[in-house]
């Protein structure tokens, strides 16, 4: 069986958990028997030193079946390559590689009419399309959380799409959703990696019974640290990008609560990057109230900020913390950074909602807190930090993540049943 | 008195000058004329007085020496005064006095290479009305009558003059000489009924063609008026202006028609059963849109696409998204580029020429099918109804909030009454509406097959060759607007009024084009042209949603 995977980009250019996930199916899929997988991965400006002249699909790094995707001057309002030149190559591409499956993560750096076109050209090719998010829903970004007042959303509609982009008229957004089930109306197999994302993808009006949730999976390769013997459980761990939505301010916010309530006995560690991509407001809240967290004496600092780490220093940042935060303010998918965490033996707290709210059990092998809630915050750490046994006991509770042969079983089931499905 | 002419005034005609020349020594009297009294002179000619006070003459005697006893002013009050009544002490008539120099200014003159010529003015003519425009070129003159000028609201212009209550001071004129003048001054007039001036010397602007419509279009949109805009605009026009507009426009438009470029994208099959036909009007992507929604149709293999652009600029992304549509859709799509805006009607009357098929289907950017299988819908209404029902048909459309946009047209008359200067000068506009607009989906009487007084031009399917014998889109109407119906109407008076058939497609009106003021200045002069074209008919039966006309029985489809 022959896998083209199509990648928004190639992770080992542009960090990000839907490239990886595509990344680790890819290596994953080289391991089974019978199966020829292909990765053909997006590349933009921000790896211009991979564009080669009057090039539109390129080879990896010497490496076999690693493609990229040179993509020039894609449109983010509808999610389409303007260039003539692309669909020509992607179309020729597909008809010299000739595919049983084309599995689709994300459309980025494609378009998403990518998808018809893939269909037009291989008809009886089976196509799966793994959403990493609902942007195909939520033109703000796919995650769908208002604007307007920062509520999470549970239903996209012209109106409501347009109150939080005013700049497009609602007939904008009609049309976008008209324009994008066009396209997924080529796809043959939804998959998705938590549940909690099939309802919202329904109610929307995409067929339920095309949808199949694989998990995300790991390469099962960290030992669990020991914990330090005895002493307090009261070191907490932020891990992942610093944007808006993961929610690093919550967790600010709920530093100072605690200070203010005079409870101090308590570290934070930031690790993470990217705060360049964070709203100008969020950027200056964070850097200022880091900026004072490093003006104070050593002895009263509850906040250090590592920055960013390769994969081979998460061992180590993680010994350093006990438990792991997660405060995301949106429907957070997955949240690979739970996987790491219980990897690792680290128990989650995280706010409950989306892929965490799905993937911890509150009290059973981590701690939920009302979404964007400082306070509950704040309450839920001083608990973790105070009860005696509760970190024993959810460390315990906690089961390994998903593996990565977990999930390339889970996509290999989806191909055998879509190739072997009637026509 | 003879009254000094302001700066502007040129009157070859001898006038009082505003002083005594210092050099010449004010007259004497003569030993045989009775000694002049003075203050009783001044009395009775009270403007002689603020004359003297301002110092213009140094007495009542020196204005009467050099004008007064010409004039004939009294110089003796009557023996018995005569009271409660008027009493004439000379002939208003006869008095050398020159009418003053009325307040206002001509703004720009604009002509263009073809001929046009548009000029822009204010005068208070509040008491005394307005004559004409007279414009001096150096080989060339042009003389606008008032009733061939448009009159509008200039608030500034009543603002700096003091007028107490709104009064109609701009004036705009617009003419299509149909040949090139050569124009840099202009010496203008502005000449009132009492045979008061303006002049003034204007630098003249040229402009090409195309802007100069739309500067004249988009004055006409943004105008003030005194009444309500939507009948005094249309009643600003109801003079010389509005044929003029209309033959400028028209030479614009055989302009912007010559030459098209057309390329083909698509395997090009022979024996379609439909041509779409689509304007577009700068937005690209309602057709990349439009091509998406309508490849995923059963039967539309059956369809071709004419895609005509009014937008010269977006040529060469409309070209790229042909190609990717092909590409990506794999649908026959015909481009027809024109290197200017043509209008709706003309687009739409060339893309039907290059057409493949015996059946067209004029349809607006953001329409798009509603029903899932509305190809084989429409296929099938095409081929089982009699030709007669399906000459000229529309169908149901719907706004993206769910609810009916569009379940045929009708026609209603507006009046508004007219009192100005005292005379009457009623206003009739025709007005287009639609059946069932904001109504529930499903509303059964709008979504019947039926026949209807019209349908809109955002959907349209009609028989190519009764499209032809009736000539097709009036190309009179300026951009777009009022056409549709046009045609509705010339197809019921030729015997096959528009029909309605149940296939149903989503409309998002007047979202496919970016509509400007010259655009709404054109819908004015639409107005004007439809109401001219088509009162007497509407009038006879065709008013209401429930017209009594006998070509039409709403009641029952034939």
């Amino acid at each position: 069986m022959k896998i083209l995977l199509v990648s928004l980009y190639h992770p080992e250019l542009v960090r990000g958990g839907a490239q990886q996930i595509a990344y680790e199916l890819f290596e994953g899929l080289r391991q089974v028997e019978g199966v020829e997988p292909v990765l053909l991965a997006g590349a933009d400006h921000t790896a211009p030193a991979m564009f080669k002249s009057g090039a539109r699909i390129t080879g990896f790094d010497g490496r076999p079946n690693e493609f990229l995707f040179l993509s020039q001057g894609y449109d983010h309002v509808w999610d389409k390559s303007p260039s003539v030149a692309l669909a020509e190559s992607f179309k020729e591409f597909l008809e010299r590689l000739r595919p049983d499956v084309v599995h689709f993560h994300h459309f980025l750096n494609f378009g998403i009419d990518y998808l018809t076109l893939t269909r037009r050209v291989l008809p009886e090719a089976k196509i799966v399309f793994t959403a990493h998010e609902f942007l195909a829903i939520c033109a703000a970004s796919g995650h769908m959380r208002r604007l307007t007042d920062g509520s999470l959303c549970d239903r996209a509609s012209a109106v409501r799409c347009h109150q939080c982009m005013p700049a497009f008229p609602p007939e904008h957004f009609f049309m976008r959703e008209m324009w994008m089930k066009a396209h997924l109306a080529a796809v043959d197999v939804f998959t998705v990696p938590s549940r909690f994302m099939i309802p919202h993808y329904v109610r929307w009006g995409l067929d339920e019974t095309k949808f199949v949730q694989v998990t995300n999976g790991m390469k099962a390769d960290a030992v669990p640290i020991r914990a330090a013997a005895g002493g307090r459980r009261n070191r907490f761990g932020f891990f992942g990008q610093l944007v808006d939505v993961k929610g690093l301010h919550v967790l600010l916010q709920a530093v100072d609560l605690l200070r203010a309530q005079g409870f101090t006995d308590f570290t934070v560690e930031v690790n993470g990057d990217n705060i360049r991509f964070a709203s100008p407001e969020r950027r200056a809240g964070i850097e200022a109230f880091l900026a004072a967290e490093a003006a104070r004496p050593a002895d009263q600092r509850n906040v250090v900020c590592n920055g960013s780490y390769h994969h081979d220093q998460l061992r180590a940042r993680m010994a350093r913390v006990d438990w792991v935060v997660v405060p995301s303010i949106w429907w957070e998918i997955f949240c690979l950074v739970i996987s790491e965490a219980w990897s690792f033996g680290r128990p989650v707290i995280a706010a409950n909602a989306g892929g965490p709210a799905e993937r911890v059990t509150d009290d059973g092998d981590g701690l939920l807190f009302e979404l964007g809630d400082a306070g509950a915050l704040a309450a839920t750490m001083h608990r973790a930090c105070t009860e005696d046994g509760l970190w024993d006991r959810l460390a315990q509770g906690i089961t390994p993540p998903p593996s990565r042969e977990e999930m390339v079983q889970g996509y290999m089931d989806v191909y055998r049943a879509s190739v072997l499905a009637p026509v | 008195m003879s009254r000094g002419s302001s700066r502007k005034t040129a009157d070859p005609a001898p006038i009082a000058p505003l002083r005594p020349s210092p050099l010449q020594p004010a007259p004497q009297p003569s030993a045989d004329t009775p000694p002049l009294n003075e203050a009783l002179y001044l009395r009775l000619n009270p403007d002689v007085a603020t004359a003297v006070a301002t110092g213009t003459f140094r007495s009542g005697a020196e204005h009467y020496q050099r004008f007064g006893r010409a004039e004939g002013r009294p110089t003796m009050a009557p023996a018995s005064v005569v009271r409660d009544r008027v009493v004439i002490t000379a002939d208003p008539d006869h008095l050398a006095e020159k009418p003053r120099a009325p307040a206002g200014n001509i703004d720009h003159i604009k002509i263009s290479p073809a001929g046009g010529i548009y000029a822009v003015g204010w005068v208070n003519d509040s008491q005394d009305r307005l004559d004409s425009i007279d414009l001096y070129f150096s080989s060339w003159s042009i003389s606008f009558s008032a009733a061939s000028i448009a009159r509008v609201r200039r608030p500034d212009a009543e603002a700096s003059i003091g007028l107490s209550a709104p009064h109609n001071c701009g004036f705009w004129g617009f003419l299509y000489a149909a040949r090139r003048l050569p124009a840099n001054i202009c010496s203008a007039v502005v000449r009132l009924k009492s045979g008061a001036e303006l002049q003034a010397m204007v630098t003249v602007d040229t402009v090409e063609d195309d802007e100069l419509r739309n500067i004249a279009l988009s004055g006409l949109a943004l105008a003030k008026y005194t009444g309500a805009p939507y009948f005094a605009a249309v009643q600003s026009v109801d003079t010389a202006i509005a044929a003029q507009l209309i033959d400028f426009n028209q030479m614009l438009t055989r302009r912007a028609v010559n030459a098209p470029y057309i390329e083909f994208f698509g395997r090009g099959n022979a024996g379609y059963k439909g041509s779409i036909i689509v304007c577009l009007f700068g937005k690209i992507e309602y057709m990349f849109a439009q091509q998406a929604m309508f490849a995923r149709q059963p039967g539309i293999g059956d369809y071709e696409f004419i895609y005509v652009c009014n937008s010269p600029e977006s040529a060469e992304l409309l070209l790229r998204e042909a190609r990717l549509a092909s590409l990506i859709y794999g649908l026959d799509v015909t481009v027809i580029l024109l290197n200017a805006n043509a209008g709706f009607a003309a687009a739409n009357n060339l893309a039907a020429k290059y057409a493949r098929s015996s059946r067209l289907l004029f349809t607006n950017p953001d329409v798009f099918p509603r029903d899932e299988n509305w190809a084989e819908k429409h296929s099938t209404i095409v081929a089982d109804l009699p030709a007669a029902q399906t000459a000229l048909f529309g169908a149901p459309l719907y706004y993206d909030d769910g609810s009916l946009m569009h379940g045929g047209m009708y026609f209603e008359l507006d009046r508004a009454p007219g009192f100005s200067q005292g005379r009457r000068k009623d206003t009739a506009i025709l007005r287009v509406e639609h059946y069932g607009k904001g109504a529930p989906p499903g509303t059964p009487e709008f979504l019947r097959s039926r026949i209807v007084p019209a349908v809109t031009g955002a959907f349209m399917s009609m028989a190519r060759d009764w499209f032809e014998r009736l000539e097709g889109f009036s190309e009179d109407y300026i951009f777009g607007h009022y056409e549709d119906a046009d045609l509705c109407l010339k197809s019921l008076e030729a015997g096959r009024p528009a029909r309605l058939h149940d296939a149903k497609l989503w409309h998002l009106e007047g979202k496919g084009s970016q509509r400007q003021p010259q655009h709404e200045g054109g819908a004015v002069v639409n107005r004007w042209l439809f109401t001219k074209n088509w009162l007497d008919l509407v009038q006879d039966g065709l008013t209401g949603p429930a017209p009594p006309h006998p070509a039409l029985d709403i009641t029952e489809a034939k």
